[in-house]
């Protein structure tokens, strides 16, 4: 889930060239500020990679990637179960 | 699992923020990538001090929740090696600027890469002076225009990265803002290596260097950096005419030396027998 914080955002657009499944739009729209801001248009293309979220100059953007989501009970991922040590539930 | 807040704001002040810099300026893309890369150092917060100039990048550490300490114009390095020397448990992170540390702050630079004291130097090279008013800085390129240059630099700029691998630091590398997952690598690498480390981060600005050179936007800056940069790895296929005006990136120098503190520590060792006095100033009276 995207979150982008009206009140930190500059409108740099930063987060629209970096993305690379395209998933923002910068609305038409402005807000109080008269910023016009980015927001997730296609999100259901979103990977997670968490690109925009570091690029973010103004600490604006939380992708929401959960910390170990390949650990999750209900998750079709197969890794190396070595691969991490983190057991589930932590 | 989220709270709905970027994952970067529990170490920022957020009462302070929304911060000083101008919309699309780099320097809040370098803030995410320490603290990433502190994070997957997994380093301690609180053992950090930052030390910082004068100049735009000089006020990250005010915007931090950790000790820092923002000092006179270019001797942010000499007043991290006094803090490093004195208390040597400190992880000492120095965020300058291109002014800072290349211009007034150049011998400073150099002789601590030659030393190999134990710090971590963050340079945010962003090309010009961007805090006064946009005159040229010793890292505009040639032929860019500033303020105080309205037919474009005729002179050449220092390659900073090139400058300090020179001069004998164990780590040095440089990034554009927009390789962030390379950015936050380098930094984790630096934090971690015992000895001069080194990252230069060219970064964008639009405010004052892309309004007087034909890229006015953010994005304007971000793909003028995706087009332009070359990797160490690619240099032998390029000439040196080619070269010019691009961005070469790339880790250039990773070895490890003898580091100063431990130097002097070795020093006192061998001639008196015991470590360096330090918190030490009664010690005597009580053995």
């Amino acid at each position: 889930m995207i979150k982008i914080d009206e009140d930190l955002c500059k409108g740099c657009h930063l987060c629209v060239f970096i993305c690379y499944k395209n998933v923002y739009m910068i609305s038409s729209t402005t807000n109080k500020k008269g910023v016009a801001l980015p927001y997730p248009k296609y999100e259901k293309e979103c990977t997670s990679c968490g690109d925009c979220e570091l690029i973010c100059p103004d600490q604006a953007i939380d992708v929401g990637v959960e910390k170990h989501w390949w650990l999750k009970e209900n998750s079709n991922w197969k890794f190396n179960p070595n691969f991490s040590k983190i057991k589930q539930g932590d | 699992m989220s709270d709905e807040k970027s994952p970067f704001l529990k170490y920022l002040r957020e009462d302070r923020l929304p911060h000083i810099f101008c919309s699309g300026c780099g320097i809040g893309t370098i803030m995410n990538g320490f603290i990433q890369g502190m994070e997957d150092a997994e380093m301690d917060f609180d053992n950090i001090a930052m030390v910082s100039g004068i100049g735009c990048s000089s006020r990250i550490p005010g915007y931090m929740k950790c000790d820092s300490l923002h000092t006179t114009h270019g001797r942010a390095i000499s007043f991290a090696t006094g803090l490093k020397t004195s208390n040597s448990d400190l992880d000492v992170v120095v965020f300058t600027g291109d002014g800072d540390a290349a211009a007034i702050g150049g011998n400073h630079l150099i002789h601590a890469a030659r030393r190999n004291i134990n710090l971590t130097v963050i340079c945010i090279n962003n090309n010009i002076y961007g805090m006064t008013g946009g005159q040229i800085s010793p890292t505009s390129p040639h032929k860019s225009y500033g303020s105080t240059a309205p037919y474009g630099v005729d002179e050449y700029p220092f390659k900073l990265a090139e400058l300090v691998t020179a001069a004998g630091a164990s780590y040095a590398a440089r990034w554009t803002t927009l390789k962030v997952d390379d950015m936050v690598r380098s930094i984790r690498d630096a934090l971690k290596n015992p000895g001069f480390s080194f990252v230069e981060i060219v970064s964008q600005c639009p405010t004052y260097y892309g309004r007087k050179n034909k890229l006015k936007t953010p994005v304007d800056m971000a793909s003028y950096f995706k087009n332009n940069t070359i990797f160490t790895s690619e240099l032998p296929s390029y000439t040196e005419k080619e070269l010019e005006g691009k961005i070469v990136v790339g880790e250039f120098v990773n070895k490890q030396k003898g580091e100063f503190v431990d130097n002097i520590k070795n020093l006192s060792k061998s001639h008196y027998g015991k470590d360096p006095l330090i918190y030490s100033a009664y010690s005597e009276d009580f053995d």
